[in-house]
């Protein structure tokens, strides 16, 4: 912001519209949400030590988070003072209201304005990806071992139930229930889902965020929860690294005819489908991580770790991979800070296994897969914003030593 | 995303689809519970065991598992095991703190139909002990039992259990040893 904006109160007699202007260009608007976010990323790093990451950033980035209770607040008798601060993400909103009424708009226009201008620009740019970011990047894992090929990302989180008929043992198309339909409903809450080409529908209620199938013989009930062909869905605590849960929930088919099907379980800690027979056509119903086709293959020739000498920290991981895409081939390495950007995805070296694992002993390693049509807009935001501060000290310089050459020759 | 309704209605229709990965191998058709959520390999025996038998999950040395009686402790279970038949005999006969059988005796041991051939039938009666961990002895139980060579493997049959009951259910158990099936 450029400090020379006039920010200060609006006399009497100016219009509602001048008033809601004046405050939302502000430098006083600026420096509040700056100091806003300053603390929301001081707590956030704090609490996701505790809660996870994922939930953390949801709390207190996500646009449904309008407004937060940290947990860290002080107490007064052993009770936690009720602290509300506003969600992260309208904070950012408000600053980038701020920088484009208050840091374009609003700024004085002139020549030693520009490096002001241009930084602002970087500023909105990088709220700007942000946003876009946070609304359309997904982000995902390939795991592949050496010698072998994937075309396909898991979801680290949503957890949906698919339907697909098996023709001659194999399945060609997977109809997906995404996460978003299935976490609701818990307290007796049921949906029924139909599918084209299906010629059943599918109720499922019972959603739980982490849960086990639990025999009821081994482990009887603690809830009095639904037993289906003698299991039940064992709720657990949801983990902190929010990845390990195992999404659970009851489903029955609903027949053409409406007769329904004895109610079973779906989870995510299942080694195979559930199977419907319906006439003479067979299908699977399963509940797994979202998956996420690749417009290409991946296959993994070789994967290479090297530790830093008499440690585990890892020095290098190296993926040596080819790409394959319509009959073509390409030779790529992806390393740790140097990953594969392409068609819009970009491929992180993110771990490896098996943990332990002797030289010689097959490898495989772990990608994570990112899309983010915002990807670089960070670093391009940071070479503006630094180039407007060049301008605007060169400017400064250049000032200083005209009035220095005019006070000299003024002496003179 | 293409579901077509929204988010909170009662019905909705799925659009979204995907094709198939290399994630998706051929699926495992009609499995059971077990196998769906513990991986559990198909039984190596299959029997037809009577209705007032509750069935309970397999787990280590119990390939088939059952509680049987109104008192809720009768026990019988089939087990793929290792050595002679005769080990077998006289180790079930040390839990009841008899004495091992010599080879003659254990000729003179009653046959019964079992799993497509024909297995000793072992009786005992009194205290028993499993002498496994640490567990106190158990007075007035009665063992019923059958140990065969079935296809090079040892299959062995015992149901224990206190004495009335075991008797009222030694029919049963003799029928279900007619109906065992080594399906693998």
């Amino acid at each position: 912001m450029d400090k020379k904006t006039k920010t200060t109160h609006a006399p009497t007699g100016k219009s509602l519209f001048r008033k809601v202007y004046d405050f939302l260009s502000g430098f006083h608007l600026a420096t509040v949400t700056l100091l806003l976010l300053l603390l929301l990323t001081w707590l956030a790093t704090l609490e996701q030590i505790d809660h996870g990451l994922y939930p953390t950033l949801n709390k207190y980035f996500s646009w449904k988070s309008w407004y937060l209770i940290p947990d860290m607040v002080p107490e007064i008798n052993g009770k936690k003072l009720p602290i509300f601060l506003p969600g992260g993400y309208y904070v950012c909103a408000l600053l980038l209201v701020n920088m484009i009424l208050g840091g374009i708009i609003r700024i004085r226009k002139g020549p030693k304005q520009i490096g002001n201008l241009i930084s602002h620009f970087g500023i909105i740019f990088m709220l700007l990806g942000g946003g876009v970011a946070h609304h359309f990047s997904e982000r995902g894992n390939m795991a592949v071992s050496e010698g072998e090929t994937s075309n396909v990302a898991e979801d680290y989180h949503e957890y949906v139930v698919e339907v697909s008929e098996v023709k001659d043992g194999e399945r060609e198309e997977f109809h997906v229930v995404r996460g978003e339909y299935l976490t609701d409903l818990k307290g007796g809450k049921s949906r029924i889902f139909d599918f084209e080409g299906i010629p059943f529908s599918l109720e499922i209620s019972g959603y739980l965020v982490n849960s086990v199938p639990s025999n009821q013989l081994e482990r009887p009930r603690q809830k009095n929860e639904l037993v289906a062909d003698g299991y039940y869905l064992e709720e657990m605590p949801g983990e902190v690294e929010t990845e390990r849960n195992f999404g659970g929930c009851y489903a029955r088919v609903i027949f053409e005819g409406g007769e329904k099907s004895d109610p079973f379980i779906m989870a995510g800690a299942s080694y195979y489908p559930f199977t419907v027979r319906d006439g003479d056509r067979v299908f699977t119903i399963d509940m797994r991580k979202r998956l996420w086709v690749m417009p290409f293959e991946v296959k993994l020739d070789t994967f290479t770790a090297d530790f830093h000498p008499g440690t585990s920290m890892p020095a290098k991981f190296v993926s040596d991979i080819r790409r394959l895409e319509n009959g073509q081939e390409s030779k790529l390495t992806i390393s740790m800070n140097e990953p594969m950007r392409y068609e819009g995805l970009t491929f992180f070296q993110a771990s490896y296994g098996p943990q332990g694992a002797k030289p010689g002993d097959p490898m495989y390693s772990v990608f994570e897969v990112v899309k983010n049509p915002a990807d670089k807009w960070p670093e391009y935001s940071l070479y503006v914003v630094a180039f407007g501060m060049l301008v605007t000290f060169l400017t400064k310089l250049g000032g200083h030593l005209g009035a220095s050459s005019r006070k000299r020759k003024n002496a003179e | 995303m293409t579901i077509a309704c929204e988010r909170n209605a009662a019905t909705m229709s799925v659009e979204e689809t995907r094709t198939t990965t290399t994630k998706d191998g051929s699926p495992k058709l009609f499995a059971t519970s077990d196998e769906r959520f513990r991986n559990a390999q198909p039984s190596p025996v299959k029997g037809d065991p009577p209705e007032n038998w509750l069935v309970l999950p397999a787990k280590q040395f119990r390939e088939l598992n059952y509680r049987f009686g109104e008192s809720g402790s009768g026990e019988v279970y089939v087990s793929l095991a290792s050595g002679s038949v005769g080990d077998n005999v006289n180790r079930w006969f040390r839990q009841f703190g008899e004495a091992a059988l010599s080879a003659a005796d254990l000729e003179k041991l009653a046959r019964i139909p079992i799993a497509g051939t024909e297995g000793v039938w072992v009786e005992a009666r009194g205290e028993y002990a499993a002498g496994m961990g640490g567990a106190a002895a158990r007075p007035g139980q009665a063992l019923a039992g059958v140990i065969s060579q079935v296809g090079g493997r040892l299959l062995t049959l015992k149901m224990i259990g206190l004495e009335a009951e075991v008797e009222a259910e030694k029919d049963s158990l003799k029928a279900f040893a007619a109906s065992l099936e080594l399906t693998r």
